[in-house]
C-alpha cells in the first residue's frame, strides 16, 4: 500500500493513455452536456471550435479514470477528495486524440483531525502533439500509514 | 426569444434552476465508467468506508451540474462553452435519492482581452439538494458572445 507519508512534493507521474472517440464525445454530450458544440459534427463546424469537441467534463472524467486506474495499479491509499482549486480547459479534446496525463504533487500537509493527509497536485492532459489541453490542481486525501497499525 | 448577450448580464444576478434526481443506478453507472473507487460502486464496500453509504464521484456531481445549465440556462444564452472553472468544493456527499437543484450568481464581468466577440463571465455556481444543503461549489469561468461583435468562427 502506498500511504500519506510516501507521497512527497515534487513527486511526479505519468499516467496511461486514452483515445477519444467521436462515439463516446457525443454519448456523454446526449447525457450531460448537450451543447450544439459537442454533439453534432455539422453544427460543430460553424461554432467558434470548427468541429465537434468533448465536453470539458468529460475531459475531466477521462483524467479521473486515468487517475483512479494509476491509483490502484500502485495501490494507492485514497479516500476521495474535497475540491479543485482550478480547472482550465486550454485547448480543444477531439475525436481521435490520444491523451494522456502527467502529475505533479505541490504539497502535502497532514488532516489536525482525522487519520487522514492531503496533497495537492497538478495534473496535466496532453494530446498527441504534446499540447497541454487541460490542467487541474486540485486536493486528494489519503490514508495514513500509523492510522492502520 | 432573443439570447442574452455578454452585455445583457449584469454582476449581482441570480438564479435558482433544475430538479436533477439522483439515483443508484446512475452513480454506479458514471462510476464504472469514469471513478470505479469502491465507494462509487459498491454499496457494501461504500457502508464500510468513511461515507458509510454509496456516494456519487464529485465528477458526476460537476457533469449533473452542467446538465443541469444545458437545460435551464444555456440555451437562452449567447454562452459559447468556459475556460473552466475555479474553488470548487465537494461539501457534502451525493446520496442515492437526492434531488439537486441549482444556484448561480454574477460574481465578474470581463471583455476578452485577445477576442473583441467574446466576453468572460464570471458565475458562482451551488447545487443544492433537496433540504436545501450545498452539496458542492464553483465559480466557473463562462464564455459570452458579445452582441456588438459578429462571432468569428474556425
Amino acid at each position: 500500500m502506498t500511504y500519506w507519508e510516501d507521497i512527497k512534493p515534487g513527486d511526479t507521474s505519468t499516467l496511461g493513455s486514452h483515445t477519444v472517440t467521436k462515439e463516446e464525445i457525443i454519448v456523454f454530450a446526449t447525457k450531460y452536456d448537450p451543447q450544439p458544440f459537442h454533439l453534432d459534427e455539422e453544427a460543430a463546424r460553424q461554432s467558434i471550435f470548427g468541429g465537434l469537441i468533448a465536453s470539458g467534463w468529460h475531459s475531466c472524467a477521462i483524467m479521473m479514470r486515468l487517475s483512479v486506474e494509476a491509483m490502484r495499479r500502485e495501490q494507492m491509499a485514497g479516500v476521495g477528495s474535497p475540491g479543485i482549486d482550478s480547472c482550465r480547459w486550454q485547448k480543444p479534446v477531439r475525436a481521435g486524440d490520444t491523451v494522456t496525463v502527467r502529475t505533479e504533487i505541490l504539497e502535502t500537509w497532514p488532516s489536525r483531525t482525522k487519520p487522514l493527509g492531503f496533497i495537492r497536485r497538478k495534473a496535466e492532459m496532453l494530446n498527441q502533439r504534446g499540447e497541454i489541453v487541460l490542467t487541474v490542481i486540485g486536493v486528494g486525501m489519503f490514508r495514513r500509514r500509523e492510522a492502520t497499525a | 426569444m432573443d439570447l442574452i448577450y455578454f452585455e445583457d448580464v449584469t454582476v449581482g444576478e441570480s438564479h435558482r434552476f433544475g430538479r436533477y434526481e439522483v439515483t443508484r443506478d446512475e452513480i454506479i453507472e458514471y462510476a464504472r465508467q469514469f471513478d470505479p473507487q469502491p465507494f462509487h460502486l459498491d454499496e457494501e464496500a461504500a457502508k464500510a468506508s468513511m461515507f458509510g453509504g454509496l456516494i456519487a464521484s464529485g465528477w458526476h456531481t460537476g457533469a449533473m451540474f452542467i446538465r443541469m445549465l444545458n437545460d435551464h440556462a444555456i440555451p437562452g444564452s449567447a454562452t459559447t462553452g468556459a475556460l473552466g472553472f475555479d474553488d470548487l468544493k465537494w461539501l457534502k456527499p451525493v446520496r442515492p435519492g437526492d434531488i439537486l437543484s441549482v444556484e448561480t450568481v454574477v460574481l465578474e464581468k470581463t471583455k476578452s482581452r485577445s477576442r473583441s466577440d467574446i466576453g468572460v463571465v464570471k458565475v458562482e455556481g451551488r447545487v443544492l439538494d433537496q433540504q436545501g444543503e450545498v452539496k458542492m461549489t464553483l465559480v466557473s469561468l463562462v464564455l459570452y458572445r458579445r452582441r456588438s461583435a459578429p462571432l468569428a468562427t474556425g
